[in-house]
């Protein structure tokens, strides 16, 4: 019962949090002194044209009242059309969702896959020169600049060994000879389900560097917050009752050490999920990805506010959830809560 | 067990990765642009999307390249006669042209058409001396102008003179936003296929192309939308792309080192000025004006900002459009001068401190930047802040109160259509009520009506609105109300398989795709 | 943002499992860290070089071989030339020294972070330390406030300042504090909440100590050493979101020197002259790097229950 309540306390407050977002995006998205008409027209509209637009839009309204009405569009799901596109946008987010998604499923997979068992592995050699080794390069991982790291890798393994495509996310003339079928949007599992192994292979060739570039700050994040929690978790009283029972060592560590181990590793899951989307923004500028990141750039340096205004709200309702998640997560699956 | 089916998979998948290579059954070209697209109604278009309405779309005629045999070439158009006082033009159309849809072309798709640009386009200014138009009959169409201007010129403009299928203005007659959906209907040889935003465009050739299709032609064309330079430049190396429209300019050199690419250096309209803002002191005054000019590092500016790709420009108007003239005045670097003029003009340098602005997304400007920051600041003593803020902005400041606006303010500038006289220099340094484009604030009468005299009668008496321009220029160069530094040049690398790549600077935004064919 | 202080355990929202315990500071004092970070050859490494990137900064006109270069006047005639005992690490595309540029970047990106840092302790620990020590209504407004900043992604945030002020590296500074502050509110928070509960607090209380003298005497002494931890990893990570936005223009502007501006720079002439762009981006990395590992000393000493 009260964690039904917490949990309505919560996403009671995270409403009132993203209002308050509203308040601020409006506010200093309509402050900066912008040319909407011009977006709209193209650089060289007339004044007259510019007042027909700024009249059209109801630009000359005063803010509170232009708030009200975004507000009101908002509650019926209309996030108003992007200046830049003339699209909804709405239709301009949800359509870049899946490229961006596709990248930061791969970055967290690789991420925890290569992370975790790093983490295991420099716990149980704890103090050795080998969990020196892996500390290092789990610090390294979260030092690294990454624009830095994406152009160095685009540099090494795209254009001197020539083993990746340097930018996007697909040959585009795959089109013409084995298109691929759009099912969930993410295209190495549409064409892993449909079969279509040369789209496969191109995809998947396309996504490996920008995913270890993204992967680069959560692998060494989740390798040092498992290391972590391992040590302290190997320590316990019944891992030692474990080990005189004569429980082998690989299934003391991998099963009951780990179980216990991965709560505050989730945690870091999800909030390094968190962090990359602004990771992946940088990513998706170097490798030309088409996702929300490149939507994001380009909708800042346009002014093009009803994208940003849209950006930010969804940018922030996730952030939020995330955190809802992990906070809800952590309160019903920790059993030290739950035995309270 | 679970392991060995694990493996299995593994093994697969790497199996499919090896061995599977893409098959191609159709011809391609794949070309990298930075080109978005703000709208796919022809008639509003007045961006970079003008790269696919080129080619998806026809004018009636097109303005040929300097050095071409004749300044016009027919297009939808056959041929076309004026009146003596200019006035009224004849135009016949081409026989037998069809629209994407199927529609034919006729005379009143022509009236329709430009009838609607001219009523909402952001261009619609080019249509200022259009009075009306008259349907002859289907083929024949007639212009009446309020004065005699270069009617074809504004004809072949690449903005707000696109022919369109009647059937698709009906439909967007009903619903404004018909074409945005990604919908075109044109004449020209190339249909729009398919239109991911922000990531790709797919053109289709039109099979009825009235200009008919031979061998070595592209089936289709595969344009991604790479707003990086640097990243088209190596999808270009990479073999990922045949044509990368966008390159950083430090590359240049090492194309043209390359065998496998042809490099064409090409001349463009696109000019950089610098306003400088005649309202407040010291840049009221005529010689210290002239200091700044003559302080201005115009050959280190051309190496650096674009790699050499540029002369220093001769006014506002570029060399390659009317009424370009050898016999406009230049400044040049001399730090002699430029400190006499400075003593002439009693400013104290001291006590100087020049805010100049310049729009953070373009990359020439910011090299452009501190060259002339340390050129100033060296030559004359005086203090420069540079400031790079967004186009959008740096252009509000400027209009919205001119006494409070920066003092210098750098802009590149091109013609909309191919009169740099009723564009460049009326836009630029033609004084108005409100700001615009003229952003030096200077008001000089005898300028006014020079620029407004030639463009009256530059239609009828080119020869005659030549000279009064080019007396109107030269007084603007020598009170220097802004600063001219450079026509810059552009350049292509285009690999030895492709023939037929040609840039028209007229059409600076637009790639003629149907040209380009694979090599024999 | 800030994932780094997870490696603290402590999220704020629930109070620490594990109470904190001040007498633990007392065993570790500053000799004893000295001690350690002198036998550490990593630690060591990032102490001296912090030092030399504080000294670059402080000192940059005296060390740079060329400070007007590094303070950005062009030289065009030497353009991109590779590394030589003229220009050590090379000439970039204006035919400025890099290694001058490299040393004038440190400029930006120490007093950035620092600054940054700063402002976002003296914010939030007050904030914290009032919302922990009193909790009720007044830590659920406080709370509630630091969660809309934390829940507006930073990066949309500088990028809204910076449209708003126009892109320098002073106005990435005012988003980059705005995001950070909050960290250390719920930080300070969950310590001050398990200290109130404290032996000496009580003892405090029931004398009659005012609540402002209990705070700034019993709480916040006892706040300094987590904060410490923390801000010596979140410098580095300051430096890396200054950079980036430099990178994406919204940081420092040419012709300032900066790290991350040089790499933008760069970037087209990755092929011509790959010193050019190597240098800017190992001193970012590097200097990260140190603050990361003295700030994982630094832990290991103060909270050694926690991960020895």
């Amino acid at each position: 019962m009260r964690k039904l309540e917490y949990t309505l306390r919560r996403l009671l407050l995270s409403l009132g949090v993203l209002i308050g977002m509203t308040i601020v995006t409006f506010v200093l998205t309509r402050v900066v002194p912008s040319n909407p008409a011009a977006l709209y027209l193209g650089q060289r509209a007339r004044p007259e044209q510019i007042e027909a637009i700024t009249q059209e839009l109801g630009l000359d309204d005063p803010l509170p009242v232009q708030y009200i009405r975004y507000m009101n569009d908002l509650l019926h799901g209309d996030l108003g059309d992007s200046l830049a596109t003339k699209r909804p946008v709405t239709k301009e987010i949800l359509s870049r969702i899946p490229a961006t998604a596709e990248l930061l499923v791969t970055a967290i997979v690789i991420a925890i896959s290569v992370g975790i068992p790093l983490g295991v592995f420099s716990a149980q050699l704890h103090g050795k020169p080998a969990d020196v080794g892996v500390r290092t390069v789990s610090i390294i991982g979260v030092s690294i600049p990454q624009f830095w790291l994406g152009l160095i890798l685009q540099l090494v393994f795209g254009l001197w060994v020539g083993l990746f495509p340097i930018a996007g996310r697909v040959d585009s003339t795959l089109r013409f000879s084995s298109p691929i079928e759009d099912i969930t949007g993410l295209f190495v599992l549409d064409t892993f389900i449909t079969g279509n192994w040369i789209a496969f292979k191109d995809v998947s060739l396309h996504l490996i560097l920008p995913a270890i570039t993204l992967a680069a700050y959560p692998i060494g994040l989740i390798a040092r917050m498992t290391r972590a929690t391992m040590i302290e978790v190997l320590g316990q009283n019944y891992i030692r009752t474990a080990e005189a029972y004569g429980i082998a060592r690989r299934m003391i560590v991998y099963v009951y050490a780990l179980k216990n181990a991965i709560i505050p590793t989730l945690t870091v899951i999800g909030l390094t999920f968190a962090y990359s989307l602004t990771g992946a923004f940088y990513v998706e500028i170097i490798f030309n990805w088409p996702g929300l990141g490149l939507f994001t750039a380009r909708s800042f340096l346009n002014l093009d506010f009803p994208a940003i205004m849209g950006i930010t709200l969804f940018g922030a309702t996730g952030y939020i959830i995330i955190n809802l998640l992990i906070d809800l997560l952590q309160a019903y699956l920790d059993p030290r809560v739950s035995l309270d | 067990m679970k392991s060995k089916v694990m493996l299995i998979i593994v093994l697969a998948l790497l199996l499919a990765l090896v061995g599977t290579s893409a098959a191609q059954s159709t011809t391609v070209l794949r070309v990298a642009s930075t080109a978005g697209v703000t709208t796919w109604d022809p008639a509003l278009s007045f961006s970079t999307e003008a790269l696919y309405m080129a080619n998806i779309y026809e004018t009636l005629v097109r303005v040929n390249a300097p050095g071409a045999d004749s300044e016009i070439s027919p297009v939808l158009a056959t041929d076309w006669s004026s009146s003596e006082d200019g006035l009224t033009w004849t135009f016949n159309l081409r026989e037998g042209v069809l629209f994407h849809d199927g529609a034919p072309l006729t005379a009143d798709a022509v009236k329709r058409s430009i009838d609607r640009a001219k009523a909402i386009s952001g261009a619609s200014f080019i249509w200022l001396p259009l009075e009306s138009i008259d349907v002859v009959d289907d083929l024949t169409v007639q212009f009446n102008l309020s004065y005699p201007a270069p009617l074809p010129l504004i004809l072949g403009s690449t903005y707000a003179a696109w022919i369109v299928s009647p059937t698709a203005l009906d439909a967007v007659d009903a619903d404004e936003t018909y074409f945005e959906a990604g919908v075109a209907a044109g004449t020209g040889p190339y249909m729009l296929a398919d239109y991911t935003p922000d990531a790709e465009v797919v053109l289709a050739q039109h099979p009825d192309y009235w200009g008919g299709w031979s061998d070595g032609q592209f089936e289709n064309i595969l344009i991604s939308i790479v707003a990086d330079a640097v990243t088209q430049e190596q999808l270009l190396r990479g073999g990922e792309v045949d044509l990368a429209l966008r390159m950083p300019p430090s590359s240049y050199q090492s194309f043209v080192d390359d065998e496998a690419y042809n490099v064409a250096t090409e001349t463009t309209l696109f000019n950089y000025v610098g306003f400088l803002n005649v309202l407040r002191a010291p840049l009221d005054n005529q010689a210290f004006r002239q200091a700044l000019s003559y302080s201005v590092p115009y050959e280190d500016m051309i190496a650096v900002a674009v790699e050499g790709l540029g002369t220093q420009a001769r006014g506002p108007v570029p060399d390659g459009v009317f009424p370009f003239s050898e016999d406009v005045p230049q400044y040049s670097f001399d730090p002699d001068v430029a400190q006499r003029l400075l003593e002439e003009s009693g400013v104290d340098p001291s006590t100087v401190t020049l805010r100049m602005t310049y729009a953070a997304e373009n990359t020439i400007e910011e090299s452009m930047a501190p060259l002339l920051k340390d050129a100033w600041e060296e030559t004359l003593g005086i203090t420069v802040e540079v400031e790079a803020i967004l186009f959008g902005q740096q252009w509000q400041e400027a209009k919205a109160d001119p006494a409070a606006a920066q003092d210098i303010f750098l802009l590149l500038y091109w013609p909309t259509y191919s009169d740099a006289g009723s564009d460049n220099l009326l836009s630029m340094f033609r004084s108005s009520e409100a700001p615009f484009f003229n952003l030096s604030y200077w008001a000089n009468e005898t300028f006014d009506t020079l620029v407004d005299d030639a463009i009256v009668i530059s239609g009828t008496d080119p020869d005659a609105a030549q000279a009064m321009y080019t007396e109107a220029m030269t007084l603007l160069v020598e009170d220097a109300p802004g600063l001219f530094f450079m026509d810059v040049g552009t350049w292509y690398a285009v690999p030895t398989y492709l023939d037929g790549f040609a840039y028209n600077l007229n059409y600076p935004f637009s790639i003629d795709f149907y040209a380009i064919t694979l090599a024999q | 943002m800030s994932l780094s202080r997870l490696f603290l355990g402590k999220r704020g929202e629930e109070p620490p499992d594990n109470d904190f315990d001040p007498s633990l500071v007392q065993r570790s004092g500053w000799a004893h860290t000295l001690y350690v970070i002198r036998r550490d050859v990593l630690a060591m490494f990032s102490v001296l070089w912090i030092a030399a990137m504080l000294i670059s900064a402080i000192a940059a006109p005296l060390l740079a071989p060329y400070p007007e270069q590094g303070a950005g006047r062009n030289n065009v005639d030497d353009r991109l030339l590779p590394p030589s005992t003229q220009y050590l690490l090379g000439t970039d595309e204006l035919g400025r020294d890099v290694l001058s540029r490299l040393i004038y970047g440190a400029r930006p990106a120490m007093s950035s972070s620092l600054v940054v840092v700063a402002v976002a302790v003296l914010i939030g620990t007050p904030l914290g330390a009032i919302a922990g020590y009193f909790g009720g209504w007044v830590d659920e407004i406080i709370m509630r406030f630091t969660d809309l900043f934390l829940a507006f992604p930073s990066l949309l945030l500088a990028m809204a300042i910076v449209a708003l002020l126009g892109p320098s590296l002073m106005n990435a500074v005012i988003a980059l504090v705005a995001s950070w502050w909050p960290w250390y509110t719920r930080l300070v928070r969950s310590t001050t909440r398990s200290l109130r509960e404290q032996y000496f607090v009580e003892a405090a209380r029931s004398i009659g100590v005012s609540d402002a003298m209990i705070i700034w005497r019993h709480i916040l002494p006892n706040t300094i050493t987590p904060i410490l931890v923390q801000s010596t990893i979140d410098i580095g990570t300051v430096i890396l979101a200054t950079t980036s936005l430099a990178f994406i223009g919204l940081g420092t502007q040419a012709p300032n020197a900066d790290w991350g501006l040089m790499i933008e720079g760069a970037r087209q002439f990755l092929r011509q002259a790959w010193w050019y762009s190597i240098f800017p981006g190992a001193a970012i990395f590097l200097t990260v790097l140190a603050f990361n590992l003295l700030g994982d000393t630094l832990r290991d000493i103060f909270d050694p229950r926690q991960y020895r």
